[in-house]
């Protein structure tokens, strides 16, 4: 059975929401139990969070939304809660015929960025994307959710989509690294290997191998017709 | 005016902390100031036997501080340079006999008494480095050409910065052939990664050695290259910070200090 993988309540931060999948098939005194539980790990961040309750697929009657969001409201004083907002109906192509400038609006994407050197025996670490503006030196640590850019020099250690994002990228002016992570798959650096900041490089996984690349011949994104969040 | 604390720290051991701490309070004893050095390795003394001074302890930096003493008991005078002493460590106590607080008191007093003193800091960021660096104005970093030792200069300096103290770099133990042949850092490779300002370079010079054993500080023996390499680092220190640096590796070529600015003709506008 399904459940037994996927858990009947699941909680998600998306933006500045939390979003609430749950398994409306159960019985509502269990869903409240059900809960409950991720409700009390976050303790205090729940309060005035905006909740939207989400039954999948197969969709929920605003009575169960109002029934579980007064309980939320009440025990763990949430903010405003609603259910799943309508799907807009655009394809891609609709989408598209928007003004580009306008395209972002919906979007969000939160990155760290940071201007500065980070030293031996620091660590920088960031929900999603990491952007340094400066250099990570030798026992430096960048750990990122998603992509790593540093413009300037990697000397350090530089671990990116963490835990398993494996199409996150790790990019420097001056590639040098002492080790870097993408995913699961780690790789050592190879101080007789770089090319001393000549061109930028970037790592990505190829065929479950990190593979280190020059930007400017290689940058992966140069094939992308349309701009798109990362 | 109250006078100066300034720390020598490198992070790694046995890069020259003690040398450059005895060579710069001599040095800067030479040109007229009022300098103490302090010995702050509780446990593993060193800069009293550099200084050729330890027949003279009776008292010593922990005696002051537990109130055994007055610290103008436990402060030697150099046998050859007017204004200079030393405040021995302890060779017998703990390494954390000494809390920050009793620093910051005692480097309260020394202030008032001495224009520059020198804190030779332990190897190592333990009780000792904070001890040293909990009431410095100033820190100089002693690095030598060697990966294990920049790398351990990043992480003090990064500690330094933390506690806003912005330290500057003396590399040490230069060895111009070497870095001709390519076989060491070159100091421009390591100022590149610890980015800091550079105070001096100093090289690997047999007279300190020398000096080691006899006591006699490098400063005042004619010909030797560090000794020169100190003494204009102290002027750096007192009064002329743009004295040029002079390059070991390229013999009379001068780093100089560029002011870095440049200027552009006209600013773009967005409109
Ligand atoms: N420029 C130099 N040329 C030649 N020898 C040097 C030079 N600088 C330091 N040395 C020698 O290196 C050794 C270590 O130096 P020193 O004791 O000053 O280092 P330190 O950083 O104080 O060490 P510790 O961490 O043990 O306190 C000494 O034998 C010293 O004489
Ligand atoms: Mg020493």
């Amino acid at each position: 059975m399904s459940d037994q993988v996927n858990p009947p309540v699941r909680l998600k931060g998306v933006g500045d929401r939390l979003w609430i999948t749950f398994d409306a098939t159960l019985p509502l005194e269990e869903l409240k139990k059900e809960i409950n539980r991720p409700f009390e790990r976050l303790n205090q961040l729940a309060i005035n969070a905006r909740i939207i309750l989400d039954a999948g697929e197969q969709g929920a009657d605003a009575t169960i939304i109002n029934e579980l969001g007064g309980y939320l409201k009440e025990k763990f004083h949430v903010g405003k809660v609603t259910g799943p907002p309508e799907k807009p109906q655009q394809d891609e192509t609709h989408k598209r015929a928007g003004d580009l400038s306008n395209a972002w609006h919906n979007h969000r994407s939160e990155a760290l960025i940071i201007a500065g050197r980070v030293r031996s025996g620091q660590k920088i670490q960031a929900e999603k994307h990491l952007v340094i503006m400066g250099d990570l030196n030798p026992g430096a640590e960048a750990i990122a959710g998603g992509d790593i850019i540093i413009l300037g020099t990697l000397l350090g250690t530089a671990i990116a989509g963490q835990p398993d994002n494996e199409s996150a990228i790790i990019m420097a002016m001056d590639f040098r690294p002492t080790q870097i992570q993408i995913g699961g798959l780690a790789a050592a650096g190879d101080a007789s290997t770089g090319n001393k900041g000549k061109t930028p490089e970037f790592a990505k996984i190829e065929q479950n191998k990190i593979m280190v690349m020059d930007y400017n011949t290689e940058n992966p994104f140069k094939r992308l017709a349309w701009p798109e969040v990362r | 005016m109250e006078g100066k604390i300034v720390v020598v720290t490198s992070g790694k051991g046995g890069v020259g902390k003690t040398t450059v701490t005895a060579s710069l309070g001599a040095a800067l004893a030479l040109q007229g100031k009022r300098v103490a050095v302090v010995d702050m390795d509780i446990g593993l003394r060193n800069l009293d036997v550099v200084m050729g001074l330890e027949n003279r302890i009776i008292f010593n930096i922990v005696d002051v501080v537990q109130g055994k003493c007055k610290l103008k008991q436990a402060t030697i005078k150099d046998r050859r340079i007017n204004n200079l002493y030393l405040i021995p460590a302890s060779q017998s106590d703990e390494k954390d006999t000494i809390k920050p607080e009793n620093m910051k008191w005692l480097c309260n007093k020394l202030k008032k008494e001495f224009d520059f003193t020198l804190l030779d800091c332990p190897a190592g960021i333990e009780q000792g480095f904070k001890n040293s660096i909990e009431a410095a104005d100033e820190a100089i970093v002693v690095c030598m050409p060697e990966i294990s030792s920049v790398r351990d200069a990043d992480r003090v300096i990064g500690l330094l910065y933390s506690r806003s103290i912005t330290p500057k770099l003396i590399v040490n133990r230069i060895i111009p052939k070497m870095v001709e042949r390519g076989d060491m850092l070159s100091h421009q490779d390591v100022v590149d990664v610890l980015s800091i300002e550079l105070l001096g370079l100093v090289e690997t010079d047999e007279n300190i050695v020398v000096s080691a054993n006899t006591g006699l500080p490098v400063v005042m023996q004619k010909d030797s290259k560090a000794g020169k390499s100190f003494i204009e680092i102290a002027m750096r220190m007192n009064g002329h910070p743009d004295l040029p640096i002079e390059d070991p590796t390229a013999p009379r070529s001068l780093w100089k200090k560029l002011s870095g600015k440049i200027s552009r003709k006209s600013k773009v506008q967005i409109s």
